[in-house]
């Protein structure tokens, strides 16, 4: 049986930047360099207007094809994992296809998941490709939340930041897996914590979803924008993620020191330094890598992967523990082993 | 941890000079007390405590001293 691996993962940021200072400068009252310093984030991206996920996610994917690591020819299957997609349809990951001159014997399909869609879409590559129906698949994570986010949400301003990343994952000969055992959770429950109330079926937009409202917090935001419910949040990741580990260990076999490199969505650093201390993980042995982007929701993981593995965090052989956490709720863990090709 | 270090705490979260809070103070005449310092405070109450708050149990917190109480209360 062929087993699946990560061969390569490249990202894209788009050009428009915003810093603290500029938000700082927005938000005078309010003492955004304290913020800052707490979730970690010196910088997010933002798509241009006329900028969407399909460009973001074009230009990371070419990046791949740049390297060398694969050709547009080789690739017979695209997983797109978007909460942003171009149009309601067609499927942003049909669009792509054409605009990647993929072969059209190619699949495609775009899949709806936030913080945790990076190791949803490694758990889908991997079945594909140890099942025979691919080989060289392209998981590619692309969002544009900032096209959701009021103007003067302060809040949700200074975490969040637009970005896309494309992962090879192939069949290789190796006999030993190079990725799993997955451990999946839901709890739908928890979905009106974070969502876009207006703007799908349920609640079309209009006049009425469009009218603004101030939080307690002195936070603006109307019903077609992102809400966060922060505490709420907050504690579905103390409730979930180390339990989620633990189930991790507990399937795979491993214990806590057998593995080399701990990489969570990177939500924000206060959240991550609080899981990290309540899990008693080593600070050497937790990446963190968001304050030059910001939290990219299904991008974080292979954002801080690609920065692990550059900065040599990741050497050949590496045992990496993957968690993602968000919206839905959704969340999910697995192990990959790095594997130098 | 003690009320005495807690409320230190309090302070520092809400990013007051040491000794401001007495505990009758309002929360809702606190500048800083929003959302980022509930969850701090959550994280403060898991770290010290292994008490994990629910969000829900902020609702009735009308003062600080309200706010030290959860940290003997059961979640």
């Amino acid at each position: 049986m062929a087993r699946a691996a990560v061969r390569a993962i490249e990202y894209h940021l788009p050009s428009i930047v915003v810093s603290t200072e500029s938000l700082a400068a927005q938000f005078p009252e309010w003492s955004i360099e304290k913020i800052d310093e707490k979730v970690g984030i010196s910088e997010r991206h933002y798509a241009a207007p006329d900028e969407c996920s399909s460009d973001l996610a074009e230009a990371a994917v070419r990046k791949l094809f740049e390297s060398g690591v694969c050709r547009p020819e080789d690739i017979d299957f695209l997983l797109l994992c978007t909460q942003t997609p171009d149009y309601f349809l067609p499927t942003t990951a049909c669009l792509l296809q054409d605009r990647l001159g993929l072969p059209k014997k190619c699949g495609a399909l775009d899949f709806n998941l936030s913080c945790s869609g990076y190791v949803y879409g490694l758990g889908l590559a991997q079945g594909l490709i140890e099942s025979g129906q691919a080989r060289n698949l392209l998981l590619v994570t692309a969002e544009t939340y900032s096209k959701f986010l009021h103007p003067k949400d302060r809040s949700l301003r200074a975490i969040f930041g637009d970005a896309a990343a494309a992962t090879l994952v192939s069949a290789t000969d190796r006999e030993d897996a190079l990725l799993g055992p997955y451990v999946y959770g839901t709890d739908g429950s928890g979905g009106p914590n974070l969502m876009i109330p207006a703007g799908g079926m349920r609640v079309p937009r209009s006049a009425e979803s469009a009218v603004d409202r101030q939080d307690e917090s002195g936070n603006v935001r109307t019903k077609d924008h992102l809400f966060m419910n922060g505490p709420e949040v907050f504690n579905l990741a103390l409730s979930v993620v180390p339990e989620t580990v633990c189930e991790l260990l507990g399937r795979s076999g491993k214990t806590m020191e057998e593995i080399d490199l701990f990489v969570l969505h990177q939500a924000n650093r206060y959240m991550l330094q609080h899981l990290r201390k309540k899990m008693r993980i080593p600070d050497e042995k937790f990446y963190i890598a968001m304050s030059h982007c910001g939290n990219t929701i299904s991008s974080t993981i292979p954002i801080a992967l690609k920065h692990a593995a550059m900065e040599g965090k990741l050497k050949d052989g590496a045992l990496v523990m993957l968690v993602g956490y968000g919206a839905g709720y959704s969340w999910g863990a697995t192990l990959l082993r790095w594997t130098e090709f | 941890m003690s009320r005495d270090e807690l409320i230190l705490r309090l302070d520092e979260l809400l990013e007051l000079e040491p000794g401001t809070l007495m505990g009758a103070e309002k929360l809702e005449d606190l500048e800083k007390w929003d959302s980022l310092a509930m969850v701090g405070y959550m994280a403060l109450i898991d770290e010290h405590f292994g008490i994990q708050l629910s969000p829900r149990q902020f609702i009735n917190c009308t003062t600080v001293e309200d706010l030290l109480g959860l940290a003997k209360a059961p979640a």
